[in-house]
C-alpha cells in the first residue's frame, strides 16, 4: 500500500523488486547491445547528463528500463562522484573530424555539403520482415574503431566514408565554416576577441547560481545539457509563430572531437580520446547590421535538439521575446533533471499541506453558504471565484 | 479455381498511391472546396506519411490523391530536381503510383514544389502543388488561430498593413522575404508558401491550377486558374522582387534566356560568390539547346516562354512597378 511508505525499507525493496521483475535483469550483454545498437539514445542521455561515457549511459538506460529521465539522473548522479582533474584544450569547429555537415542557407558551400549518416531522406516504412526472420545472436560489433586511444567504446558510428574500391573518394576529415565566408562577405559580425582566460575562470552553470541575464557560457552550457523534448517544444513554438525570427540552418555538423588535455606535470598536450559531438548554427535576417547568429553544441549527436536550441539562442537575444523564449524561462524549464524531478515530486504525500488548504476551503464555504446565511442565494454561489492556492 | 478467388483483387501490401481510398476522396473533396473559395484555408485530416512531418507531407498528400499511372510528375526543391529531398519525394511518388517523371516543366502534369515556381510559363491543365510550412499569413500578428480565423472572415487585414507600414518607417522598404502575403481574388489573404518574391507574381491570372497544402497544420488552399493575386503593397510604395541584376549563371551566362532568372548564390572558398540558375530543369534545357546549336546533339525539348525576359521584365506588363523608396 502507498501509505505503507511509512513502513519504510521493506516497502521500498518490494517496490523495486516488482519494477525489476517486470522488465528483466540488466546484464553485461544488454549494456553492450544498447551501446552498439542504440547510439542515438545513448547520445541523448549523455548530452542531457553532460557526461561523455557511452558505456555508463548504456548501463543507465538498461538499469532504468528505458525511462530516460531516470537514466539521465543516474548519469548525473554518477557525474557528481567524479573529481574534475583537468580542463581540455578548447575544440575549434574547423578541426572537428566531421562526418556530416549540411547548410540549408546555400545550395553548395566551400568544402561541399556532406550528407553523412542520416535517416532524413529514408521512407519511414516499418520493416516488418525483420519480425519474421530467424532469431539471431547478439548483433556484431561495428567494425570501425577509429579512435584507438578511446577505450570508452566509441564505435557505433563509422567515421567518414572510406574508399570502397569503386572510385569513391574519402570525404575530407575537416571543413571550413560557412559563417567564415559570411564574415568575409560582410554579412556577419566578426567573432569577438577574447583575452586568454584560465579554464577554471569560465563560468560553469553546473556550479554557479543562476543569475539573469546569464553569462553566455551559462546559456550555451544550459542548452547543451537541456532536455531534448523541452528545447524542442519551446523552439518549435518559436518556429511555428510565437517567435520573432525565422531561422535558417546555416551549418549543422555531426563530428568526432579530439579531446586534448595538457599533462598537469609535464605540460605536454596529449589526446585523451575522441567524443561524438554535434553543433548547429542558425541565422536570421531582420537586423540592420547583418545576420544574427544562434549557436548550440552538445555531447553526442542530437540534431533536433541543436536546431531548436540554436533558434532559441537567437530568440533569447531579441529585445522583447515571447515570454516562453526569455532566457530565464528557457533555461529553467528545459533542465531535464530538475523539471522531471519536480514534476514527479507531486507523487509524494502532500496530505499535511492539503489539509491546511482544505481547512480554508471549508471556512469559506461555511462563511458564504451555512444555513444561518440565508440571505445568500445560489446565484451568488455560482459567481464565487474559484479558490486557488499553491501549496509548496 | 473457385469463383470468389477470381473476383478478388490480388493481394497488395499498400493501397495504390499509398493513401487509402477514403483518404484520397476526402482530399479531393477538400481540393474542390479550396478551388471554389480561392485563398480560403480548408481544413483536412492530413494523414501521417512515411516522410518526416514538415518535409512536404501536405503537398505529397495532394499529389498522391491526384496522381495516376498516366501522370507525369516533376518534383523540385528550391528549384532543383536533383536535390536529395526532391529526389526522395519523386522516388516515393513513382514507387507508389507507377507515374512517370520528368524534369521538364512543360511536360509535367503534376508539379510538386518546395519554395519555387519554375521559370517557364505553366499552361492550362497543369497542377502546381506547393508545400506549405505555415498556411496562416496572419500568424505573426495573431498567434491565436481562432482569432485569425475571425479576421479572415471579416477581411480584417489592418494589422498586416500596419506591419508593412512599420517596415517602411524603420527600414525604408518592405522587409518580408519569401512567403510574401498576397490577396487572392480580392478576398482572402494567403501565404503563397515560402516562394521568393520573384515567384509571387506568377500566381496572378495563371493558366494553371495551384494547390497549397500544409501537412502539419492540416490546411490547404488554392489559386484556381485565371485568378487575381496581388501582393500587399501601398499604392505609392510598390512591391519589389529580389534584385539580382548582375548575377549571371556561370555555365550558360552568354545564352539568350539565361539572364533575368532567379539565381542561387554559391559561396566560394576565396570569399567570393558564383551564381547558378535555380531552376535546374530550365537550365538543363538551356544547356541542351546550347549543345544542339553547336551541332553536338540533336535538339532536345524546346525551351518554353518564360515569366521574365533577359532584362527581368515580367510577362504581364505593368503588373510589377519600378521601385520607389519613401523619404
Amino acid at each position: 500500500m502507498y501509505v505503507a511508505a511509512k513502513g519504510g525499507e521493506a516497502a521500498i525493496q518490494a517496490s523495486e523488486a516488482l519494477f525489476s521483475a517486470l522488465k528483466g535483469k540488466p546484464t553485461r550483454e544488454l549494456v553492450t547491445a544498447i551501446q552498439d545498437t542504440l547510439p542515438y539514445l545513448v547520445d541523448r542521455v549523455m548530452g542531457e547528463a553532460s557526461l561523455y561515457a557511452p558505456e555508463l549511459a548504456s548501463l543507465a538506460i538498461a538499469q532504468s528500463g528505458g525511462d530516460l529521465y531516470e537514466a539521465v539522473l543516474l548519469l548525473r548522479a554518477y557525474r557528481s562522484t567524479q573529481p574534475r582533474l583537468a580542463y581540455a584544450v578548447p575544440v575549434a569547429p574547423e578541426s572537428l573530424l566531421t562526418v556530416r555537415r549540411i547548410s540549408a542557407a546555400f545550395k553548395d558551400i566551400p568544402g561541399g555539403q556532406v550528407l553523412g549518416p542520416s535517416l532524413d531522406y529514408s521512407h519511414r516504412i516499418l520493416n516488418t520482415e525483420i519480425l519474421d526472420s530467424e532469431p539471431h545472436p547478439v548483433p556484431e560489433r561495428a567494425s570501425h574503431r577509429e579512435a584507438p586511444t578511446d577505450d570508452s567504446g566509441d564505435q557505433a558510428h563509422p567515421p567518414t566514408p572510406s574508399p570502397d574500391g569503386d572510385g569513391a573518394v574519402a570525404a575530407s576529415a575537416s571543413y571550413p565554416l560557412v559563417a567564415e565566408w559570411q564574415r568575409r562577405a560582410g554579412l556577419l559580425a566578426a567573432t569577438p576577441e577574447h583575452a586568454p582566460r584560465e579554464p577554471a575562470d569560465i563560468p560553469d552553470v553546473t556550479r554557479d547560481p543562476a543569475l539573469f541575464p546569464a553569462p553566455r557560457e551559462h546559456r550555451l552550457q544550459a542548452l547543451a545539457r537541456a532536455d531534448t523534448g523541452g528545447v524542442l517544444a519551446l523552439g518549435y513554438a518559436s518556429m511555428r509563430g510565437y517567435g520573432l525570427i525565422h531561422p535558417t540552418v546555416n551549418e549543422l555538423r555531426l563530428a568526432h572531437a579530439e579531446i586534448e588535455v595538457k599533462h598537469p606535470v609535464t605540460g605536454v598536450t596529449f589526446s585523451a580520446g575522441r567524443a561524438r559531438v554535434s553543433q548547429a548554427e542558425v541565422v536570421t535576417t531582420g537586423d540592420k547590421t547583418g545576420l544574427s547568429l544562434g549557436f548550440a553544441a552538445t555531447l553526442g549527436w542530437n540534431e533536433v535538439k541543436l536546431i531548436a536550441a540554436a533558434t532559441l539562442d537567437i530568440e533569447m537575444n531579441q529585445s522583447e521575446p515571447h515570454p516562453a523564449h526569455t532566457e530565464e524561462f528557457v533555461m529553467y524549464h528545459t533542465e531535464p533533471v530538475e523539471a522531471s524531478g519536480f514534476c514527479i515530486h507531486f507523487k509524494l504525500p502532500h496530505y499535511v499541506t492539503f489539509a491546511s488548504s482544505l481547512d480554508n476551503l471549508r471556512k469559506v464555504i461555511s462563511t458564504f453558504y451555512s444555513s444561518d446565511q440565508d440571505n445568500e442565494t445560489s446565484a451568488d454561489r455560482a459567481e464565487l471565484e474559484p479558490i486557488t492556492q499553491r501549496t509548496p | 479455381m473457385s469463383q470468389l478467388e477470381n473476383l478478388a483483387s490480388p493481394r497488395a501490401d499498400y493501397a495504390y498511391a499509398f493513401l487509402d481510398p477514403f483518404a484520397k476522396r476526402e482530399l479531393r473533396r477538400r481540393m474542390l472546396k479550396a478551388i471554389a473559395i480561392p485563398g480560403y484555408q480548408v481544413p483536412y485530416a492530413s494523414r501521417e506519411l512515411p516522410i518526416a512531418r514538415g518535409w512536404g507531407t501536405g503537398g505529397l498528400q495532394v499529389t498522391l490523391s491526384l496522381v495516376g499511372p498516366e501522370s507525369i510528375v516533376k518534383v523540385i526543391d528550391q528549384g532543383a530536381d536533383d536535390s536529395v529531398n526532391a529526389a526522395n519525394l519523386r522516388r516515393f511518388i513513382t514507387r507508389m503510383s507507377g507515374a512517370s517523371t520528368t524534369t521538364d516543366t512543360l511536360q509535367a502534369t503534376i508539379l510538386q514544389s518546395r519554395h519555387r515556381i519554375p521559370e517557364e510559363v505553366m499552361r492550362d491543365g497543369q497542377a502546381l502543388v506547393l508545400q506549405v510550412p505555415d498556411p496562416e499569413p496572419l500568424r505573426a500578428v495573431q498567434s491565436d488561430s481562432s482569432k485569425a480565423h475571425q479576421m479572415h472572415a471579416d477581411t480584417d487585414y489592418s494589422q498586416m498593413w500596419l506591419v508593412l507600414y512599420e517596415q517602411l518607417v524603420r527600414y525604408k522598404q518592405y522587409l518580408q522575404g519569401a512567403s510574401y502575403p498576397s490577396l487572392v481574388n480580392g478576398r482572402y489573404l494567403i501565404s503563397p508558401s515560402p516562394i521568393p518574391r520573384w515567384d509571387t507574381p506568377k500566381l496572378h491570372q495563371a493558366a494553371h491550377l495551384t494547390i497549397l497544402s500544409a501537412g502539419r497544420e492540416k490546411r490547404m488552399y488554392a489559386v484556381p486558374p485565371y485568378t487575381d493575386v496581388y501582393p500587399l503593397e501601398f499604392s505609392d510604395v510598390p512591391f519589389q522582387v529580389e534584385d539580382q541584376r548582375g548575377w549571371i549563371d556561370t555555365v550558360t551566362g552568354a545564352l539568350r534566356g539565361a539572364r533575368g532568372k532567379f539565381m542561387d548564390e554559391i559561396p566560394q572558398p576565396d570569399g567570393t560568390s558564383r551564381y547558378g540558375i535555380s531552376d535546374t530543369g530550365y537550365l538543363e534545357k538551356l544547356i541542351a539547346q546550347m549543345r544542339a546549336a553547336s551541332g553536338a546533339d540533336a535538339a532536345q525539348n524546346q525551351v518554353g516562354a518564360t515569366y521574365y525576359d533577359d532584362e527581368g521584365n515580367f510577362y504581364k506588363h505593368g503588373y510589377l512597378k519600378p521601385p520607389v523608396r519613401p523619404d
